[in-house]
């Protein structure tokens, strides 16, 4: 990957949201990338090459988690930007709100165990050939942290996305996801959702660095 | 819808069939008479007034879940209705002293009565509505005791609803006459109109009326009674509540629903089969009945997410 690089991040900020700054920093400090937050009231995504949808709680998850933030007046613009063929990618509550927002499909619904689940997973990369991933090989397999309430996707009919799966749950399924789905994309390519959080798991001191590679695969798809 | 054939013209509207058998179209006159018909005019815009205030008013009756003929209004003049078979019986319900009972018992108009006096009226022209009792409704077979109960409760629930919605109008609602019907399978309809023409009106606190007396008393001012009726009634919100549930689809495993089962099979309710765990919301709107619609849209943008969840809506009656 040449240093020259430059990929301008931007990282929209919902109330709620709680991963912004990790995705900032990762952006920002080891990958050293241009980077800004969008607030969710902004409208401005002028200069922006991919958009981050952080973890978190937006609007406290009320209603249903992402159902809420689909409205803020950044979500028009969003949608505009994918549909220009935009990069996007949804973190945990990020791939929630992709889906209320019909950006991906399937919905998201309550982990099957009706925890809380906040620990490692092993995942199975099954497209390397998305601005997501190229950095990995397909079938990799990698371990990344999950931390969600509500991860157990569905979909009707599993078997018309199946091109579309990037991450499968490898070896067990914490959460109930329907094919042991933990990130697709849509049928463009351009916007991915993923409920493991690749923020959490990009410098050797934090014990993983598998998640690096989708914001390095980011960077060298400019 | 079309009209198909008119099959019934009365002194302020005519009654049309439709396509289909159980629909009728009303469309509201101009046309005013009084005292049996020896008094005729002509009173400008009170058929759109009649149809506008009748439709707002059966549109808050079914909030209230009093049943009645009303299915939507077509265009000014003109509402479908459900097709019903009217008694010959006119209900005439009565809060205050006024009209034909202050003259038959010689009492001055207002006088507030202690509770509502209802009053039957045989339906005919010829022999100019004689007042019946219930005895001969059903001695003479104009309905069954089971009926008669049905459209009095029906009568009396109305009116107390009514008198709150015009007090809201700052209008007294003093007295007023019902028709009902009933359809094939004998469901019971409060039907006809409820507009100045059927209701005595008098503005809040004082003895003004606003209503056809003003056109049988010679008062003047007639056209602005029904427009001013109408205007005030078309103003004040009707509120109205809806229960909307939320659950999973059939087939989506519930798992809420699963441990809430085991917890039921463990303390011993073995009867148990199945558990499934919804989301209840109350809404309160400030309108109703023409915006179903916008209930479903509710949901389907909003409150459930169709991919994984199903809705169900009902208005709440009080």
């Amino acid at each position: 990957m040449g240093v020259d690089r430059r990929m301008n991040f931007g990282i929209v900020v919902f109330p709620g949201s709680n991963c912004d700054r990790d995705c900032y920093y990762v952006i920002k400090e080891i990958l050293n990338q241009p980077v800004r937050f969008i607030w969710h009231q902004e409208t401005d995504l002028n200069g922006i090459d991919c958009v981050i949808l952080p973890g978190g709680f937006s609007y406290g998850d009320y209603l249903r988690a992402g159902a809420i933030a689909r409205f803020s007046p950044v979500m028009s613009e969003v949608k505009e930007f994918a549909d220009r063929g935009g990069l996007i990618v949804g973190i945990c509550n990020g791939f929630q709100i992709l889906t209320e927002a019909g950006l991906l499909p399937g919905a998201l619904g309550r982990n099957k165990g009706l925890k809380f689940i906040c620990r490692y997973v092993s995942l199975r990369v099954e497209r390397n050939d998305t601005p997501f991933t190229t950095e990995y090989r397909r079938g990799d397999i990698i371990r990344m942290p999950i931390a969600h309430n509500e991860g157990n996707y569905y979909i009707d009919n599993p078997d018309k996305i199946r091109n579309q799966v990037v991450l499968r749950y490898y070896g067990e399924n914490p959460n109930g996801a329907i094919d042991d789905i933990a990130g697709i994309v849509n049928e463009r390519g351009n916007v991915f959702g993923l409920m493991p959080h690749p923020e959490r798991c990009s410098e050797k001191i934090l014990g993983s660095e598998d998640g690096l590679k989708i914001f390095k695969s980011i960077v060298r798809a400019l | 819808m079309k009209k198909v054939k008119l099959i019934y013209e009365g002194k302020a509207k005519r009654v049309y069939s439709t396509e289909e058998d159980d629909k009728f179209i009303i469309e509201f006159k101009d046309s005013a008479t009084a005292f049996d018909g020896l008094k005729k005019a002509e009173i400008q815009g009170k058929g759109e007034a009649n149809c506008a205030i009748s439709s707002k008013i059966f549109e808050l009756l079914t909030i209230k879940g009093v049943r009645n003929h009303y299915i939507e209004r077509l265009n000014e003049r003109e509402m479908l209705v459900r097709s019903v078979k009217i008694f010959p019986i006119e209900v005439i319900i009565r809060n205050r002293v006024a009209g034909s009972m202050a003259k038959r018992l010689g009492l001055e108009e207002g006088r507030k009565l202690e509770k509502p006096i209802l009053e039957f009226c045989y339906k005919s022209d010829e022999l100019h509505d004689p007042m019946i009792n219930e005895d001969h409704i059903s001695a003479l077979g104009l309905a069954s005791p089971e009926e008669l109960i049905t459209i009095k409760d029906m009568s009396l629930k109305t009116n107390q609803i009514l008198i709150e919605f015009f007090k809201l109008c700052h209008l007294d609602l003093v007295d007023m006459k019902f028709e009902f019907g009933k359809d094939s399978s004998g469901e019971i309809y409060l039907a006809d109109e409820i507009s100045p023409d059927t209701c005595r009106l008098w503005e809040l606190g004082t003895t003004e009326s606003w209503d056809k007396d003003r056109f049988r008393r010679d008062l003047g001012g007639v056209e602005e009674a029904y427009n001013e009726v109408k205007k005030r009634v078309l103003e004040t919100p009707v509120e109205s509540k809806t229960r909307i549930l939320i659950r999973l689809k059939q087939g989506i495993l519930d798992a809420q629903g699963s441990v809430i089962l085991n917890a039921l099979k463990s303390l011993g309710f073995n009867e148990v089969l199945e558990v499934r765990v919804g989301k209840l919301l109350e809404i309160k709107l400030d309108r109703k009945v023409d915006e179903a619609g916008r209930i479903e849209r509710m949901c389907r943008e909003l409150l459930a997410n169709p991919v994984m969840e199903d809705y169900e809506w009902e208005w709440i009656e009080e």
